[in-house]
């Protein structure tokens, strides 16, 4: 690893799917370190790989090199997926690998049964914007984390809390391995149970909107009782300062509420004039950021905890009979520290609420379901029942009214997002935010 | 500690917006009267919405507060009404986590006459510390260096009956200046630098920087001594904590200052002082020419060296690099009442010097942003909080921050006889009127503006690290110039007058450019062959990307 070449690498590294920063000029790349995880006839390394930039801050990434011609490097996992079963039987014998400057620890997570048997096939499956995935045999999933950030990734972080803590709606996690040295501490990669018999929740959903509408307000009532758990989980444990429920400082509500309220100026400041889905709304960014400040004028915003981050029906299986939640990682856009901080639950419960309305519409456009309108507030209010019944209230605001209220401001939140995202990128799914912002003032009028 | 901590960003303080912060006087955590670290760390959330980059504390070590704090008596503790060295070492780690980084207020001159080392000095000449301050038997050397606190000081020799000599201060008789023709001192000094830096410190303000040394014959200011020691400090720090600032304050001349930068390895940052008083007489004369006579007085500097430019700090607002005539101006403008003045300044915070005027406000702030520099705010300035002149020395601009309506405005849950200083309670500038909470609710409050104003400049590094080119037109009222860097161009035009303009722009190199205002995405006329038309609105201001295309 001494000598490479750096453009070879710059090249390489910049012509990745997982490479994030397409936009700026690499000014300077250098290998920090590299552990040596076999050093037989094929030999393989893991390199950490810095790239510096004319301005802003470097990035540092993730190699798995499985060789070296010429001072080219390459990659392990396009080469041989198979190479990556190095890497889960270091995590079942829990080895530590010294680098120059820092050590890999891999360590088993649990006695899984698939970990302690040889593993035969394996194969790459899509990779997306921050990590690249491995599948051996059908059974355990290898996530590798391409982009480092220093501390513990949010996803090994959660799943090892829900699972030490009897929350069984995750996939089983089979073991991590993450770096300590002195350029930085964070987690590498990890392994989870595959859930070969999974139906995407999304698909499903949609699939019984149109076949079995009642069937899923059945499910969907059982995932607001899942989703109670897990908060009520994530919530339970005040000797964790990682997970102790927090109360929120002061000017947290005044912030939320100043933020929600520049992000609805400025999507409301370049409307599109002649869109007759935008019509409904067109004009009313002032009654919105009314409605807004009557919805925060007051009230408890009740503790904050650890979450999901990021929920949504694309973030669930359904195994079985019953809900698996999916990927614990948070907005993929968002720093790790930002997605490790502590929020009220009912963020996650309005992305949860959200995506029914992208399901109901999707459904009808896709599906030809009919009956959506219906459907979704019928989805809602049985989700949000059985959430309610299960979660433990003392997170939440105190009072329905509180609920709602905080409830709403989320939402709104999230649809004012997905206005702005819908129109840069799928101008026909604009309606699906329009009429949750509709709907969010026609409530926030009768609820004050 | 830096293992979460490792963004290597070398120039991340030419894009970066300071925030002053007056510890005692942000938020009171346990509950004394008095603000803390503990309290600091509640406002970091605060702090990350307005988008400031980088919090600058004022002197937060062990003190007996004779002078605020910069009278250090121990350079290895924390004053025990702030907290003990791991609450710094915890709010440094808060604060990183949430993308913002800290530096502090260091004084390299002097001590207070409490520190240890004074003491042995003065009582031991022999002694190791016996040559640790600069003593003399007449208090007639160095005659040529002015007395900097006039108000206070007839001298800057006083004499120690203990020892029997006279001691060399250029402030406070109560803050010897170290006698840094001493390598002991030189290695001590280095010593602090290194205790803070690995506690995770990002940087320092390094406070009365140009007078370490003395020499006969000389002011005692700036000298070639002064440079090479900090070249030395800053060779130390490149090598073992890169991407750490040093921030110096020396209130002189632009090409005096432009010497604290060397060829790009002495400090990192200076503050620009003089073209801050020049900001507020171009106010009140309603003329552009102050400003750009300051900037064109100004050198180049080191592309990796940068300016730092205040409105208001927690110092009067000093008119030492003023002619005498335009101090007479500035005093008869700004400090109607001699309560008002301070040594050569006014001590006034930013609100009272515009009279609360929501167009000044956010005119200064725009010329303030659009400068080649880095902003530094002074906490409290966010929401146009007031002062009170009836204070003695510079506490008047330091009171408590006001965050809420609420008893003590929301700073502490202390009596009120308890706190440090009572908020103001005047109907204009009091906590009731003026507060974090009410104004975070306000859409159109100084804040919100603000917020949204600091997050406008940090989506165009242009005004971090472009170039400056002034645009003099007829009207003397309209100050505009241009900046850029790489793709972005950027045209700001402010108009001082207190009466709406029309200025005509030679805009020519642009031809065929349009201007698209920044606040509100307006697409402006194209640019033609013809002086560019612009009307402002009285106190208005325009800022425009030139695009290629609308």
């Amino acid at each position: 690893m001494s000598t490479f070449d750096e453009n070879a690498l710059i090249e390489y590294v910049t012509r990745q799917r997982w490479y994030g920063a397409k936009s700026r000029t690499v000014s300077h790349s250098e290998i920090l370190d590299a552990i040596d995880v076999r050093t037989a006839e094929r030999p393989l390394a893991l390199a950490l790989v810095e790239l510096r930039y004319d301005t802003g801050a470097h990035d540092l990434y993730q190699l798995l090199v499985s060789g070296r011609e010429e001072g080219i490097l390459f990659d392990g996992l396009a080469d041989n997926p198979g190479s990556a079963r190095e890497l889960v039987s270091a995590m079942r014998t829990g080895s530590t690998l010294q680098g120059s400057q820092g050590v890999v620890e891999f360590r088993p997570a649990q006695d899984l049964s698939a970990l302690t048997r040889e593993l035969g096939s394996a194969r790459l499956v899509g990779s997306d914007q921050s990590n690249s995935s491995v599948v051996f045999d059908d059974a355990l999933i290898l996530k590798l984390f391409r982009r480092l950030e220093p501390g513990i990734n949010p996803e090994l972080e959660l799943l090892r809390f829900l699972g030490e803590h009897g929350f069984r709606h995750i996939p089983a996690l089979g073991g991590w391995y993450s770096y300590s040295g002195a350029p930085l501490a964070a987690t590498l990669g990890l392994l989870q149970e595959y859930l070969v018999d999974g139906v995407d929740g999304w698909e499903l959903t949609l699939d019984e909107i149109a076949s079995a509408p009642e069937r899923s307000l059945d499910r969907l009532g059982r995932l607001g009782e899942v989703t109670g758990q897990m908060h009520t989980v994530l919530g339970s444990d005040v000797n964790d300062p990682a997970f102790a429920p927090e109360e929120p400082s002061v000017e947290s509500l005044g912030l939320l509420t100043a933020t929600v309220d520049e992000e609805i100026a400025r999507v409301f400041l370049s409307l599109p004039e002649d869109d007759e889905r935008i019509a409904p709304i067109l004009g009313r960014g002032e009654e919105v950021r009314e409605q807004l400040r009557l919805l925060t004028h007051a009230g408890s915003t009740g503790r904050v905890i650890r979450t999901h981050g990021d929920y949504h029906l694309g973030q669930t299986l359904v195994s079985g009979t019953d809900w698996v939640v999916l990927d614990f990682e948070g907005e993929p856009a968002r720093t790790l520290v930002e997605r490790r901080r502590k929020r009220s639950p009912l963020r996650d419960v309005a992305g949860m609420l959200r995506s029914f309305a992208y399901a109901a519409t999707a459904a009808e456009l896709e599906r030809g379901a009919e009956g959506v309108e219906e459907w979704e507030q019928r989805a809602r209010d049985r989700f949000l029942e059985s959430y309610l019944d299960t979660v433990d209230p003392t997170l939440l605001p105190s009072g329905e009214a509180a609920i709602e209220r905080l409830l709403a401001v989320f939402e709104l939140e999230k649809a004012v997002y997905e206005l702005r995202y819908e129109l840069d990128n799928r101008p026909d799914w604009v309606r699906i935010p329009v009429a949750g912002i509709e709907r969010l003032m026609r409530q926030a009028a009768e609820a004050t | 500690m830096s293992d979460t901590w490792f963004e290597r960003d070398p120039l991340w303080f030419k894009r970066a917006v300071f925030y002053e912060i007056h510890i005692r006087g942000f938020f009171d955590g346990n509950d004394d009267g008095s603000g803390d670290f503990r309290g600091l760390i509640e406002k970091l959330d605060y702090l990350e919405w307005l988008g400031v980059d980088c919090i600058w504390l004022l002197p937060m070590y062990e003190s007996p507060l004779r002078d605020g704090g910069y009278d250090i008596s121990n350079f290895f503790a924390i004053h025990a009404d702030y907290g003990a060295v791991d609450d710094f070492r915890n709010f440094v780690e808060q604060a990183h986590q949430r993308g913002m980084r800290v530096i502090a207020d260091l004084v390299m001159n002097h001590t207070s006459s409490d520190h240890p080392w004074f003491q042995e000095s003065r009582s031991d000449p022999k002694g190791p510390r016996g040559d640790w301050y600069v003593w003399s038997d007449t208090d007639e050397r160095y005659p040529d260096a002015r007395v900097i606190f006039i108000d206070s000081e007839p001298s800057n020799w006083t004499f120690d009956p203990l020892r029997g000599q006279y001691y060399w201060h250029r402030f406070f008789h109560h803050q010897p200046d170290l006698n840094f023709d001493n390598p002991e001192v030189q290695e001590a000094m280095l010593g602090v630098l290194r205790f803070w830096l690995d506690l995770g410190i990002d940087g320092f303000r390094l406070d009365a920087v140009p007078y370490l040394f003395e020499r006969e014959g000389t002011e005692g200011e700036n000298l070639p001594e002064t440079h090479a020691y900090l070249k030395r400090v800053r060779e130390e720090v490149d090598a073992r904590y890169p991407d750490r600032v040093l921030l110096a304050e020396a209130n002189q001349w632009p090409e005096d200052v432009v010497e604290y930068f060397g060829d790009g390895d002495e400090c990192h940052m200076a503050f620009h002082f003089p073209v801050m008083p020049r900001m507020f007489m171009a106010a009140r004369r309603e003329d552009a020419t102050p400003i750009y006579e300051i900037l064109d007085r100004t050198p180049q500097i080191p592309d990796n060296c940068q300016w730092g430019l205040f409105l208001r700090n927690h110092d009067e607002l000093t008119l030492e690099m003023v002619t005498d005539e335009e101090r007479d101006y500035m005093y008869d403008e700004y400090a109607k009442d001699p309560r008002m003045k301070l040594n050569l300044g006014i001590r006034r915070r930013l609100a009272p010097l515009l009279d609360a005027g929501m167009d000044e406000m956010q005119l200064l702030h725009a010329i303030l942003f659009s400068l080649p520099g880095s902003p530094v705010l002074y906490y409290g300035d966010e929401i146009g909080m007031g002062d009170n002149v009836y204070l003695g020395d510079r506490d008047g601009v330091r009171t408590p921050m006001h965050w809420s309506g609420d008893r003590n405005a929301g700073f502490s849950r202390a009596d009120w006889a308890q706190l440090y200083l009572q908020p103001l309670m005047d109907p204009v500038y009091g906590f009731q009127a003026v507060n974090v909470e009410a104004q975070l609710r306000t859409p159109t409050s100084i804040l919100r503006w603000l917020q949204r104003f600091i997050a406008l400049r940090k989506e165009h590094p242009v005004f971090g690290l472009g170039s400056y080119t002034p645009l003099r037109s007829d009207n003397s009222r309209i100050f505009a110039h241009i900046r850029a860097w790489e793709e972005d161009t950027v045209l700001c035009v402010h108009n001082l007058a207190r009466s709406a303009q029309a200025v005509q722009l030679d805009l020519a190199p642009y031809a065929g450019m349009v201007p698209v205002e920044m606040l509100g995405q307006t697409a402006f006329p194209p640019i033609g062959e013809l002086p560019y038309l612009l009307t402002l609105a009285p106190r208005g201001f325009f800022w425009f990307q030139l695009r290629q295309d609308a």
